[in-house]
């Protein structure tokens, strides 16, 4: 089914990573509705500042292209505040109602994860999101002093939460984010130095489906038994459409509150640079493959490029797909990127099992070389796709040795449901490994190492070719090198919906 | 109640189904076993210990005393059961992602049966029917099937591996030895605690083992009184 979608309905940051097109700045702020009817007329001039996802190529969908962005979602309790009737709150999952902070028992949230340890911020009740995106530093401060100036003008109906930790350990009612710049130019790599963001799915009725669908939608055979790609079915990423259980996702009434819209989860993870490079170093030293080979197992893609390890499984090979890269066109280095698959790689020799890439999105590795045996060959991964938003904040140095300072990403996942995707990719896939057949085995670079209570150190296997002599390589006493800093789940509702939030018409009967 | 034991799951589904077609049902599970390749799918969704389906006949339901009033059934019976590690959904939603085909083939003369696609009719359909569990003990709580099927390869190998290599050169054993770890490098998962099945489900083990340690301390108390 060809899904025809309306894009100036759904919020722009469902269907854009802004920071493709070259929005490099992010600030997010998280507000408190101190009083409803205050709190719907905010929305109401908020809602006309939204950008939506038109497409800014001229075309019939196409609107101005915008130096800065602006997104909004709510949690159930921001939802509640503004006066949306019982009725159709009574249709929100569970796990959008309880939120992230009860839910941390589900996500591994312990330790040093542990709500305890959150910026302050989150330690009131928060309703609102806002998210800005801009193309300089200033055209994000103009979007925010308008923002500011319109929270003056809801005299106190709607206050911006301070709390969040800054550089310097500063508390700031605000949070950036900024692409990782390297000689002044700008990269999409995060902290670690690993190249970020490139398995993005992509679903039916995507502007730029068609260009982007190879190794990003879902995996299939061709009549020949090659692999080919086929766009998510929409109702995955957006409430109101038809989904790949061929039905529409439970969503709350009336169907204008949900339709175009989706659920946001917004997380802020600090990444242990120290940790990660004195780890990096101990074990490279021992590792027959070297450091940068190692770096590359913990995620399955090479630091420097993002060269999947599955096509460039050594050093060789990877020096190989570096020329065959750089004659390649623009869209072959695409594909060459994105068109990841394990079809080649059963004994995880190329990709280890609880490398990044391969714990959050199998694609048909869950066959286990069992061609066939499933419907579709993706059949346990294409219901756990999840769109990944937001930009890495703060700063760090290269090698640096010190766990402190201010740096990580703030990333957004969304999806239709928060619960099918989010929670059971983080529970099942990153912190467990039994899908995988690694039992405990958690993903090397997000699980939550070394929990607490003195609970047993983590490990993971780097396999070898099983044709080899070689023995298998084992990583022991992996340390926590993602910790959560705060975060919470959110609705995002079309613009619609947006606008009925606003004029306080949500009607369920 | 306790569907969960360690990290095992157990689903107990009770389904009527027409008498009259109980035959082809059960013929459709004798080709099911007969034909390679029917259960490939079933096989290859290592979170499943077992499934298995049995149809009770409408007249052969046990009858075991006089005593016992005679059943005037109107449908034959199909029984479902299955232990699997991980939550609910998991199960059932893999069932559907994976061999929705299959599944209706095999339930599709049941009342009421909605097809597993859509999802939600066929979630509905599954908790209707299901009979929960009174009481379910695990050997091995620490284990999921996997873990018990690679225990047992490694088992195997270390056993032989031991008799092989007793007058081997330390170069002649070293081949063998990591021969073996190639041999099971992806069976050497560590083993820990189940991640937390549901909410629901964590709070209600919590309060069973408070209730056992203050069992065990009021036993204790019992055991100074009268010694």
């Amino acid at each position: 089914m060809t899904a025809v979608l309306d894009l100036f309905d759904i919020q722009g940051e469902v269907t854009r990573a802004y920071a493709r097109f070259g929005f490099f700045y992010s600030r997010y702020l998280l507000l408190q509705i101190k009083d409803g009817a205050r709190g719907r007329d905010f929305i109401c001039a908020m809602a006309a500042q939204v950008t939506t996802a038109a497409t800014w190529d001229g075309g019939p969908q196409s609107a101005p292209r915008p130096d800065s962005t602006l997104n909004i979602s709510f949690t159930y309790a921001g939802l509640k505040a503004l006066g949306i009737p019982r009725a159709s709150l009574a249709g929100f999952p569970a796990d959008f109602v309880m939120g992230m902070r009860a839910r941390r028992e589900i996500l591994g949230d312990d330790g040093p994860s542990h709500p305890d340890h959150w910026d302050p911020v989150w330690k009131q009740p928060v309703h609102v999101l806002v998210s800005i995106n801009a193309l300089s530093t200033e055209a994000r401060e103009q979007r925010y002093q308008a923002v500011l100036g319109m929270l003056a003008n809801s005299e106190d109906g709607v206050v911006l939460l301070e709390g969040h930790r800054g550089p310097g350990g500063a508390l700031l009612p605000y949070q950036d984010g900024h692409v990782v710049f390297e000689n002044g130019q700008p990269t999409s790599k995060e902290h670690f130095g690993y190249t970020d963001g490139i398995g993005e799915p992509i679903f039916e009725g995507l502007p730029d489906m068609a260009e982007r669908v190879w190794g990003r939608g879902k995996q299939v055979y061709d009549s020949d038994g090659n692999v080919n790609w086929l766009p998510l079915e929409t109702g995955e990423f957006l409430l109101g459409h038809y989904d790949e259980a061929h039905e529409y996702p439970p969503a709350p009434m009336p169907n204008l509150l949900s339709r175009n819209g989706t659920y946001t989860v917004y997380r802020k993870l600090h990444e242990n640079v120290g940790s990660f490079n004195k780890y990096l170093e101990e074990q490279g030293a021992k590792y027959p493959g070297g450091k940068e080979l190692l770096a590359a197992k913990f995620v399955g893609r090479w630091r420097d490029n993002g060269a999947p390890l599955t096509d460039a499984p050594d050093a060789a090979a990877k020096q190989a797909w570096d020329q065959k890269y750089a004659a390649a066109s623009p869209q072959e280095q695409d594909r060459m990127l994105a068109g990841v698959v394990f079809d080649d790689d059963q004994s995880g020799a190329k990709c280890p099992f609880s490398a990044h890439i391969r714990r959050i999105n199998p694609r048909a590795a869950l066959e286990f070389g069992t061609k066939n045996a499933f419907d579709t060959p993706g059949a346990l991964a294409n219901r756990r796709r999840i769109l990944r938003r937001g930009l890495p904040y703060g700063e760090s140095k290269p090698g640096q040795f010190s766990d402190d300072g201010e740096h990580g990403i703030v990333i957004m996942m969304l999806g239709a449901s928060i619960e099918r995707q989010f929670e059971f990719v983080q529970q099942q896939w990153i912190n467990y490994g039994n899908d995988f057949r690694a039992g405990n085995d958690k993903e090397i670079l997000l699980g939550n190492h070394g929990g607490p209570h003195g609970a047993c150190p983590s490990r993971a296997v780097l396999p070898v070719d099983p044709n080899s002599q070689d023995a298998p390589f084992f990583l022991c006493n992996i340390p926590r090198l993602v910790t959560t800093r705060g975060g919470d789940y959110f609705f995002t509702p079309s613009m619609t919906a947006l606008r009925m939030i606003a004029e306080g018409t949500v009607d369920p009967t | 109640m306790s569907n969960i034991a360690g990290k095992a799951y157990a689903m107990n589904v009770v389904t009527p189904i027409r008498w009259y077609f109980v035959w082809l049902n059960k013929l459709i599970f004798w080709l099911a076993i007969k034909i390679p390749g029917v259960l490939t799918g079933l096989i290859t969704l290592s979170l499943i210990h077992y499934a298995r389906w049995v149809i009770v006949s409408r007249n052969d339901f046990p009858h075991l005393s006089p005593e016992q009033p005679r059943e005037e059934l109107k449908y034959s019976y199909m029984f479902f059961f299955s232990n699997f590690n991980g939550s609910w959904d998991q199960y059932v939603d893999s069932f559907t992602f994976s061999i929705p085909g299959g599944l209706d083939l095999f339930w599709k003369w049941n009342i009421r049966y909605p097809n597993s696609v859509p999802l939600m009719p066929f979630h509905n359909y599954i908790r209707y029917n299901q009979v929960d569990t009174n009481h379910y003990y695990n050997a091995t709580p620490l284990a999921a099937s996997n873990d018990v099927k690679a225990a047992a390869a490694i088992m195997d190998s270390l056993q032989s591996f031991d008799k092989a290599v007793a007058n081997l050169s330390p170069e002649e054993f070293q081949k063998q030895y990591f021969a073996v770890l190639r041999k099971h490098q992806n069976d050497l998962g560590d083993m820990q605690p189940t991640p937390i099945v549901s909410l629901a489900a964590h709070e209600v083990e919590m309060r069973r083992k408070r209730e056992l340690a203050q069992h065990a301390h009021e036993h204790d108390h019992e055991g100074e009184l009268h010694g």
